[in-house]
């Protein structure tokens, strides 16, 4: 074969990409569509006005990366509830297990997936960050 | 022994053992949940149903029924675990399912059986229960919603503990657990029904909520309050003691603690707690560097005139290096509060039997025929103690006779005989039971060979039950029958407890008991003997070590008085705290004024630590590692638990630093000073950290007796004043428990007991702030009317700094105090 062929046809395909549209996601002008399904950050479910969490333990226990920290304390009613909640989402694996373990469908994880940040105090997430915006 | 089959296993057990007893001896496991090996067997929850052969298959309780000669038995046929499936799903059907926030989650039995056989669905429906929660006390929860009926709770308060708070309420369908007239829990807050409940319905409050338990570390130790030496194990979190495990088969009390044990750790992780050495400047103590401290104490140690003082909790290692660092400085003059006020071990015993130590274990309790306590204090000083004594009485049918200048609960045990006696009169009250023996002949074959017989019998011709009857308050025939009854059992065991705050119970009231362990011949043998129990964890240890005045030293009150004078220039206490726990505040206070140096390594500012001019921080039994010697000589080795709390330092490491700073050799660990301990401290020989293991082990005592005819002093009887009895509480030990929050929920102030008729005579009502005046001073205190004293006594505990009880007691055998509003 020519030795000079396979050039040109290597340029033809270079030339031809040219003139087609991209097919890359143009991020940050565009932004993608996760699948409900997509393990981003976490958020803790409300109800009845308050985070559905009891402080069992089960998701600190559970997690690979021991990112998690909960800290219970007995409420008004005697009742248990987590005084603190902490994610660390630079440890995070994104893993799920804090999710399945939960008895009581308290955490669940969100599509929300840009935690790029500065400071790494701006990853850990307290309650007040995960708590589900309504 | 009998021969049987379990699971086709060719076995043998005792004859008295129950199946499941037999099973568990040869590794079989069969689920229990209403069982306890310190309970008696009770069957109710069914969980433990096995098959028996001979009994045509029929499914029987393994807990309750006894080994047959030749029984074959199968423990898991699928008929069994279809059967125990059925009465997991009965108790689930009631039971709510709140593992996520019970704190019992991950430790539950029920929880863990459910597992264990699977039972994820119920054939039954029914509803719930909806039983108030008791949330009303401090220390213990009750969520009867969760209780499975198992009645361990109910069965431990009686059959241990003997105080019977727990029973079940109404029949059938309602049953439940619940106090009388279905009221608060008012009990002593041991803890045990606690410990025992297999599920969450008893919960721990101080606990509640704090950590799940499989997230705990267990580390087990040695109980750092009294002298019995309960082993426990705490529970470890984030460099914090969060709790105290209870682990069936700890110790010889199997997993019992009392109160304090139990709920009085907080200390360990008290933010009160000292986290850096201070050094006096400009009148404050301000926070210095260790170094700085240290070479302050060192350059103070090297000027001579040095005495010290020391609480016995320290380990038996910090003992001997402190008693190496006086020598360096000079000086022979310390003393633990056992030199002091537990010359019945060190002088006393010493005399009599030749070793400072007691002839029996406690083991010797539950085997012996008749128990005679000296004080009913026994059980308030040594809980753990008390459960053997209640034990001992209540399964083992043992007697127990009582000499004691209060009631106490002891004397409510079945068959208990107490003699109350006027206070003081104690050692005359058992010359007199002596020489009725003597008298009546009921001594041994050998007493009369023993040293010191003649000239014995010589000093008690004065102490006939007639004339001692008088004094003490007594009658003699009750006098006469007591002594019948120690000569008469075939094994006797006298017990009594030493203390700072027992004035009384000094060197010749030991030797007045051990008189008569020697002329009945009760001594050296299995179930008798004198156990002569120390207040404090270590006070044995102390007592061995050699820490207390000899060789020409001084003891603590003496050492007091040289401070006072000017002949002690330094004086370095080591985490006592005289000027609340020793008698005479101000005699203490005028003291600790003088020296011109005051040196004090303690866990918290206590009182005494503000008066310092160096403040060492210790720390607690928690982060060191050492041994303590029990009131019976059981050796036991412990480990830390968690990393020390700030910069605190051990005293071990303390005393290293000094004695190198002195220009000495300290031993490179506290296992290198055990192994000098070993080689030196009689009884101690062969011992080291790896051979005492979990279990410790016990120092032999090796007992010479002689006779010697105890002096007594007569008490002055002051008319018109009051009799004050100064003492233990059960929740408290030392001072050191006021800084456990469990102890300061139940008990959480000084007070005077004073009993009805001198209420009355007084026109006090219950919590009447009462002002108590004796010749030394007066304080304030609330009255606390009480049907256990007799008139004209009046009691107070000594362990509050608030209270100040030792500006009124003197420290005299009897401090006579009036009581006015
Ligand atoms: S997703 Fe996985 S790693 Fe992340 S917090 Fe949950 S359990 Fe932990
Ligand atoms: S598993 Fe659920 S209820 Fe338990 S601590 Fe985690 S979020 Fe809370
Ligand atoms: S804490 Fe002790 S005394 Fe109180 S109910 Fe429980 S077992 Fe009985
Ligand atoms: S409270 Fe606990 S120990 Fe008592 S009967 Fe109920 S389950 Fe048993
Ligand atoms: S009896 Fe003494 S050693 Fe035992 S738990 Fe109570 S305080 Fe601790
Ligand atoms: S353990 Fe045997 S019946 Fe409960």
């Amino acid at each position: 074969m020519n030795p000079i062929t396979p050039i040109i046809n290597g340029l033809k395909i270079t030339l031809s990409h040219m003139f087609k549209k991209p097919i890359t996601l143009q991020y940050p002008d565009e932004r993608p569509k996760v699948a409900s399904r997509f393990r981003g950050l976490h958020a803790l479910n409300v109800s009845h006005n308050k985070a559905k969490c009891v402080a069992c333990y089960l998701c600190p226990t559970v997690c690979p990366a021991k990112c998690i920290t909960v800290e219970a304390a007995e409420d008004a009613n005697h009742d248990k509830y987590a005084a603190k909640y902490e994610i660390d989402m630079l440890r995070c694996i994104f893993c799920g297990y804090c999710v399945e373990a939960c008895p009581v469908d308290a955490v669940r994880m969100t599509t929300t997936f840009e935690l790029a940040n500065y400071r790494r105090e701006d990853f850990v997430f307290g309650k007040e960050r995960l708590l589900e915006k309504k | 022994m009998v021969n049987l089959t379990i699971d086709d296993k060719q076995v043998t057990a005792p004859k008295t053992a129950t199946i499941y007893e037999a099973a568990k001896l040869n590794g079989i496991n069969i689920p229990i949940l209403c069982h306890d090996s310190k309970l008696k067997p009770f069957g109710a929850c069914r969980m433990c149903l096995v098959e028996v052969e001979q009994m045509k298959g029929r499914q029987i309780p393994a807990c309750t029924t006894p080994v047959t000669e030749g029984m074959i038995i199968r423990t898991s046929t699928p008929d069994i675990v279809k059967a125990r499936k059925m009465v997991l799903e009965l108790l689930l059907l009631n039971h709510p399912i709140d593992c996520p926030v019970c704190d019992k989650g991950g430790d539950c039995d029920l929880q863990n059986l459910t597992y264990e056989y699977q039972v994820s669905a119920n054939r039954f429906t029914d509803e719930k229960f909806q039983h108030e929660i008791d949330y009303n006390n401090p220390l213990i929860e009750r969520d009867m919603n969760r209780c499975v009926l198992c009645g361990k709770c109910a069965r431990i308060c009686d059959e241990v503990v003997s105080f019977g708070a727990l029973t079940f309420i109404d029949r059938g369908i309602e049953t439940k657990i619940g106090c009388e007239f279905e009221g608060a829990l008012n009990c002593e807050f041991c803890g045990s029904c606690v410990s025992v409940c297999p599920v969450g319905s008893l919960l721990a409050r101080p606990f509640k909520f704090k950590a799940r338990f499989w997230a705990l570390t267990k580390q087990k130790s040695v109980c750092g309050y009294c002298g019995t030496g309960c082993n426990l194990t705490l529970g470890v979190q984030d460099n914090k003691v969060l709790t105290t495990i209870y682990d069936a088969e700890q110790g010889f009390h199997k997993g019992l603690l009392c109160a304090r044990g139990r709920f009085g750790y907080q200390f360990i992780n008290n933010d009160k707690r000292l986290t850096k050495p201070m050094v006096r400047k400009d009148g404050a103590l301000r926070e210095a560097s260790w170094d700085e401290a240290l070479q302050f104490v060192a350059g103070r140690l090297k000027g001579g005139n040095v005495a010290a003082l020391s609480t016995a909790r320290l380990t038996n290692e910090e003992f001997v290096l402190f008693k190496d660092l006086m020598k360096l400085a000079g000086s022979a003059s310390y003393d633990h509060s056992a030199g002091y006020a537990h010359s019945a071990l060190t002088k006393g015993l010493s005399r009599s039997f030749g070793v400072a130590a007691s002839t029996a274990t406690i083991l010797d309790i539950q085997k012996s025929d008749l128990l005679l306590v000296i004080k009913t204090d026994a059980y308030e000083t040594h809980p753990v103690v008390g459960f053997e004594i209640n034990q001992a009485v209540k399964n083992k049918g043992v007697k127990l006779s009582i000499l004691s200048d209060k009631r106490g609960k002891l004397g409510k045990l079945p068959g208990a005989k107490t003699l109350v006696h006027a206070p003081g009169t104690e050692i005359a009250l058992l010359n007199a039971i002596t020489k009725v023996i003597l008298d009546e002949k009921l001594t041994a074959g050998t007493a009369a060979s023993v040293a010191g017989f003649a000239e014995l019998e010589r000093a008690l011709s004065d102490f006939t039950p007639e004339a001692v009857a008088g004094q003490t308050g007594i009658d003699a025939a009750s006098i006469v029958q007591f002594a019948r009854d120690y000569a008469s059992a075939e094994k006797a065991l006298i017990i009594f407890p030493t203390g700072l705050a027992y004035p009384g119970h000094n060197a010749d009231l030991a030797s007045a008991a051990a008189n008569l362990a020697i002329l009945t011949g009760k001594l050296g043998t299995e179930g008798s003997g004198v156990l002569c129990m120390a207040e404090k964890n270590n006070s044995q240890g102390a007592v061995d070590m050699g820490f207390y005045p000899a060789n020409g030293g001084k003891d603590a009150g003496q050492i007091l008085e040289d401070c006072a004078s000017g002949s002690v220039k330094t004086l370095f206490v080591a985490g006592e705290n005289p000027l609340v726990s020793y008698p005479d505040r101000s005699k203490v206070s005028a003291a600790l004024d003088k020296v011109d140096c005051l040196i004090v390594s303690d866990l918290f500012l206590s009182e005494t630590a503000a008066m310092a001019d160096v403040v060492l921080p210790a720390c607690s039994f928690a982060e060191k590692e050492g041994t303590f010697t029990s009131v019976d000589r059981r050796v036991q080795y412990f480990k830390p638990a968690i990393k020390k709390v700030g910069l605190s330092k051990s005293d071990f490491e303390i005393f290293s630093v000094l004695i190198n700073l002195l220009g000495g050799q300290a031993p490179a660990s506290p296992a290198a000073a055990f192994a000098d301990i070993a080689a030196s401290a009689p009884g101690y020989a062969g011992m080291s950290y790896a051979k005492l293991g979990e279990e410790g082990a016990f120092a032999p005592v090796d007992v010479k007796p002689a006779l010697v005819a105890p002096a007594v002093v007569r008490p002055t009887v002051e008319q018109g004043k009051l009799a004050l009895l100064v003492g233990s509480v059960l929740y408290h030990c030392g001072t050191l428990s006021q800084y456990g929050e469990g102890p300061m929920y139940v008990c959480p102030e000084g007070y005077v007991e004073i009993s009805r008729a001198d209420a009355a005579a007084h026109k006090v009502s219950e919590g009447d702030l009462l002002t108590v005046t004796s010749s030394t001073g007066s304080t304030q205190l609330k009255a606390r009317i009480s049907p256990r004293l007799p008139a004209g006594v009046v009691f107070a505990p000594y362990h509050f700094e608030a209270a100040q009880v030792n500006t009124i007691w003197s420290g005299a055998a009897v401090t006579w105090v009036t009581v006015g509003k």
